[in-house]
């Protein structure tokens, strides 16, 4: 039995969001485990839950998707297309996303952009027509954000870790 | 059904050269699942009698030689389409209380072992479309255009009729090959809008059009189009689309505005395997209308069915169909109709069982899946596959992350169920659970950044409060809207 944190709704085992009252119970302690995660990085609870968003001339980018094992270094050109590569429309993006189930996970050719200012990385969606999630939230297109060390990212559904090195 | 056509030894579970005591055996092991004594469940009648059939021919070694001489030449045939199933745990932790478990079954289409030189489907195509008086002006203009540009996306291979009906029908294009465009196009312009609407004469006449030319190589669709609500003919429309079904033809249902009786389209649809859907403006018909017909035509299996046969002990709940187009649909009665397979994307369900507690660990088998469905460009009718689903029960499972895929999809479906409890709730005169239902439901879209919903949730509760009553707008709004958070782009587009 799983006792919602919520509305107190006992659901039954397997459940991932309370019957009663649309709780999450599943994805909440997979938000936790990130989280832990999160603070872990950045020292004791308390201080800082967010990572830091500078990111230095010298600073690389490395990007861990779920599901796959292998991190993926990004180049430090200073736009980077995400999306997935597209032969008929002559698309290529800087990280092509089709290798890791783009088109299943509804990710557009041309999805997102990864721009690099002075001393920070900025995300922006470029319109794409399954939107981009950072954090859980989604972009309004084409409004940069700000990004920070260890934030996840959300191109449709395909969703991967962001690290600043 | 002609069993030379099928895999008989799929059925049971052993390979083709398995020896008469294997097939016994095999025999035995899945009667025991099966058998109506021992196995409570509507699927698992169903597929016994499949076992049983299949059990007659290869437990007797005279007609099993026969059944194998006649099946030489299904012996190379590809693969059309396969199921992919994914469980929302791999691994079950033993229990003494039941739980849930869900399960995304993907249908994917084999696009290469089907290929007939880029030919998309071609349709048996009739629009049913409502003229009644409510539908006078910018509506019925809509239609019409509509209707124009399906007949200008059609060609000469496919057949169109057009059905218009208020209080009567009449078949104002009877069903022929799309060759004289220009002709029917002012056929089409000739509609009025007069009279009442009464759904089961334009059904009717519909349905019989779309008779006239039914063919299993091609996609045989009613489309209704209505904005009213049809009095004391319901069950009569839903008999005769469950008789149309069965002859092969789905019906697709949308309603216009705010009367229309959008639980009776939901079932009419369902029932058939096609879709509903609610348009609020008449702007947004001809994009509906250019829409189904447009994914009617990358149809690549026709007349999906889907069977469930959970285990004796397990219990089907419920099953919501994502892909294609989102869609609740009645798990009874068995086969369950899932309409169209697209060539370019595969058809997926989610299905939420009951397990029983679980104290012996181990694998063991929970259910067995099947989807029959007609290949188009092959002329393969009735193909089927079959996909036996087990897991591992174990004392101390490793914890997991759940699949993406069923947490995405399950997330948005609490939304859209929490918008019908909420119906539900007011439909019983209890006006307090409704309210809460209907916050509850404004926060969730609200943290689900669907703000335009939940503003319309707030109302809407607030409206509830005060007056006892949901609006039209609002109800309808909110069902299909968190509906619609089911639904994915098609790949390919932007």
């Amino acid at each position: 039995m799983k006792t919602c944190p919520y509305c107190a709704h006992d659901n039954r085992e397997g459940v991932f969001f309370c019957e009663e009252c649309g709780q999450p119970l599943v994805g909440d302690q997979a938000l936790a485990t990130s989280q832990l995660a999160r603070e872990e990085r950045n020292g004791p609870r308390g201080q800082m839950t967010w990572g830091t968003a500078r990111f230095g001339r010298e600073s690389s980018i490395v990007v861990h998707i779920r599901n796959y094992a292998e991190p993926v270094t990004l180049t430090s050109k200073d736009q980077i297309l995400l999306g997935r590569a597209d032969q008929q429309s002559n698309v290529v993006p800087d990280v092509d996303m089709a290798p890791y189930g783009a088109v299943e996970n509804g990710v557009s050719r041309r999805h997102a952009m990864i721009r690099r200012g002075e001393d920070t990385l900025t995300l922006i969606d470029l319109g794409s027509t399954n939107g981009t999630h950072l954090n859980g939230q989604r972009l309004i297109p084409h409004q940069p954000r700000v990004l920070r060390d260890g934030d996840e990212i959300r191109l449709g559904k395909l969703v991967f870790h962001i690290f600043f090195k | 059904m002609d069993e030379v056509s099928r895999n008989l030894y799929a059925i049971l579970g052993v390979p083709p050269e398995a020896t008469q005591d294997d097939i016994r055996e095999a025999y035995r092991i899945v009667a025991r699942r099966f058998h109506p004594d021992a196995n409570p469940n509507e699927g698992a009648d169903l597929l016994f009698r499949d076992i049983a059939t299949s059990y007659e021919i290869l437990g007797n070694p005279l007609e099993r030689a026969r059944y194998d001489r006649s099946r030489q030449k299904f012996k190379d045939e590809p693969q059309y389409f396969s199921l992919r199933v994914t469980p929302s745990k791999r691994v079950l932790g033993t229990l003494d209380e039941p739980q849930v478990l869900y399960l995304l079954l993907e249908v994917v289409p084999m696009r290469r072992n089907a290929h007939k030189k880029g030919r998309e489907a071609r349709l048996n195509l009739t629009l049913v479309l409502d003229h009644s008086t409510s539908m006078k002006g910018p509506r019925l203009d809509k239609v019409k255009f509509a209707a124009q540009q399906i007949i200008e996306q059609l060609t000469a291979e496919d057949i169109l009729s057009v059905v218009s009906f208020s209080d009567r029908a009449e078949v104002l294009i009877p069903a022929e090959p799309v060759t004289d465009k220009v002709t029917l196009s002012a056929m089409v312009s000739m509609m009025r809008a007069e009279g009442g609407t009464e759904i089961l004469h334009g059904l009717s006449a519909g349905v019989q059009q779309c008779e006239t030319h039914l063919a299993p190589r091609l996609v045989n669709h009613v489309i209704l189009l209505t904005d009213g609500r049809t009095f004391g003919d319901e069950e009569q429309c839903l008999a005769l689309a469950e008789e149309a079904s069965q002859k092969g033809i789905s019906i697709s249902a949308m309603g216009i505005g705010e009367e229309w009786n959008d639980e009776f389209l939901d079932t009419l649809a369902s029932r058939t395997g096609g879709t509903s859907a609610y348009i609020n403006s008449p702007s947004a018909v001809v994009r509906f209308l250019n829409d189904r017909v447009r994914s009617l035509g990358r149809s690549f299996a026709e007349r999906l069915q889907l069977s469930i046969a959970p285990d004796a002990d397990v219990v089907l709940e419920s099953v919501f169909k994502l892909l294609p187009s989102p869609q609740p649909i009645d798990i009874h009665p068995q086969p369950i109709p899932i309409g169209t397979l697209q060539h370019n994307r595969s058809a997926s369900v989610l299905i939420q069982l009951q397990m029983p507690p679980s104290t012996k660990t181990g694998f063991r088998t929970m259910a067995r899946l099947d989807v029959t469905g007609d290949i188009l460009a092959a002329e393969r009718m009735g193909y089927k596959v079959l996909s036996d689903i087990s897991l591992e029960i174990s004392e101390s499972p490793a914890s997991e992350e759940p699949p993406l895929a069923i947490l995405d999809a399950l997330g948005k479906l609490t939304l859209y169920r929490m918008q019908q409890k909420a119906e539900a709730a007011l439909l019983e005169g209890n006006v307090g659970e409704a309210t809460r239902r209907l916050e509850n439901l404004a926060t969730r879209l609200l943290a689900a950044g669907q703000e335009d919903l939940a503003q319309m949730a707030i109302v809407e509760a607030r409206r509830v409060a005060s007056t006892n009553m949901l609006s039209e707008e609002g109800r309808k709004t909110l069902k299909f809207g968190t509906r619609a958070l089911l639904a994915l782009p098609e790949p390919g587009e932007e």
